[in-house]
């Protein structure tokens, strides 16, 4: 398989945030600022990318495959629950501003679809590169999805733009400038789905928009 | 032997292999962890007393509301000059943590929310709020003043004062 074309497939055609909807439940709640955005997708990043690997080589094996596959489901969440605990581990240790802010919400990933939907309909039927290139691709996809959903939330809702800890850019200016308060409302769930609404529209609009130029050049032909 | 056995004991070991591996990273971040807690609650007791000027015990209490005490004597004279309890209650929809700093004399010193959960722009106002208890005795908590549009998490935080108070004989002396 073309690893390019594995890799983009998780960031445009299959991105598993805007074109799947799975994993809404964290990228809705914890996006108030693009600093959670970024701690959640390296998180997710970590625990798709080895959830990918470990399952693919468990899987690969046809012997140990076809002792794991009547119990697979299971020996999946063993795996991608051990890898979420070390991660909320590690994170409290050393991230502990990110670790308060994203609350319960680390060790809600191991109940994400996204990442047992990877390893059923991935990972256990491919190589363990090909998985790992997809774990990569499908990840760097969410990451930048909710860091896009995090970016309108916190410049709409908070006039500001937090990148990691003391680093952020101030846009009251604008806000100034055009009189007005930062509109608070899109720094609650409300906002959180019209936000998602919003971007979930433009990219329907594109995909529709190179449909039908594909189908007119057709036509032309 | 039986597949299915076979399939359970193979799911046994994979636990059995990570639980070994989550025991690994625990015993190296727990420390880290611990460490940054007792950090944070030694910045806040910082802010109540001149630390350097006393010796610190740690007592484990355990109980619902109070959980450790921390017993400070006095470096000169060595007798017990202050108690600062932590004190935790269940609130709006959080624990709201306290420290709670009582003199020798059963006055409270001071008093700082260190931990909360609750509503932003209401319950989580207790942080800066003042509950008006700071100087008066931890026997009488009538001027205690709670904040206008966050009656549950007040009351969570006058449950924490209220356990200080009925434990407070315990370190104290009656």
């Amino acid at each position: 398989m073309n690893v390019k074309k594995n890799f983009l497939k998780g960031i445009f055609e299959e991105n598993q945030l805007f074109v799947a909807l799975l994993g809404l439940c964290p990228a809705l709640a914890i996006t108030t600022t693009l600093e959670n955005a970024i701690g959640m997708g390296m998180a997710v990043f970590f625990v798709l990318v080895f959830a990918n690997i470990i399952v693919s080589l468990i899987m690969s094996n046809d012997k140990l495959a076809e002792l794991v596959r009547p119990v697979r489901i299971p020996v999946f969440i063993v795996v991608i629950a051990t890898l979420v605990t070390i991660v909320e581990m590690v994170m409290h240790a050393f991230l502990i501003d990110l670790y308060n802010s994203l609350g319960v919400f680390i060790p809600l990933i191991v109940v994400n679809c996204m990442i047992l939907g990877r390893a059923e309909a991935f990972a256990a039927k491919n190589k363990p590169f090909d998985s790992l290139i997809d774990g990569a691709g499908m990840a760097v996809g969410y990451a930048l999805g909710i860091m896009i959903l995090g970016f309108f939330r916190e410049v709409l809702g908070k006039g500001t733009l937090t990148i990691w800890g003391s680093l952020q850019v101030d846009f009251g200016f604008v806000f100034d400038f055009l009189g007005i308060e930062p509109l608070e409302l899109f720094t609650s769930p409300v906002g959180a789905f019209m936000v998602l609404g919003f971007i979930l529209a433009a990219v329907v609009a594109i995909a529709q928009h190179r449909k039908n130029k594909q189908a007119s050049s057709k036509d032309v032909k | 032997m039986n597949k299915r056995m076979t399939s359970g004991i193979v799911l046994l070991v994979l636990g059995l292999l990570c639980g070994i591996l989550l025991a690994g990273v625990n015993a190296m971040t727990a420390p880290v962890i611990q460490e940054r807690q007792l950090e944070k609650v030694n910045d806040t007791l910082e802010g109540f007393y001149d630390m350097s000027q006393y010796d610190v015990e740690i007592v484990d209490i355990k109980g619902d509301t109070i959980e450790t005490a921390y017993v400070l004597d006095g470096k000169d004279s060595g007798t017990l000059d202050a108690v600062v309890y932590e004190a935790s209650a269940y609130g709006y929809q959080s624990d709201v943590v306290l420290l709670i700093a009582i003199n020798q004399d059963r006055t409270i010193h001071d008093y700082a929310v260190v931990s909360e959960n609750e509503t932003e722009g209401l319950g989580s106002d207790a942080v800066t709020h003042d509950f008006n208890l700071a100087g008066s005795s931890i026997d009488d908590l009538s001027e205690f003043d709670g904040i206008a549009g966050a009656t549950i998490t007040s009351d969570a935080v006058l449950a924490c004062f209220e356990a200080v108070q009925d434990r407070v004989d315990e370190e104290l002396g009656g």
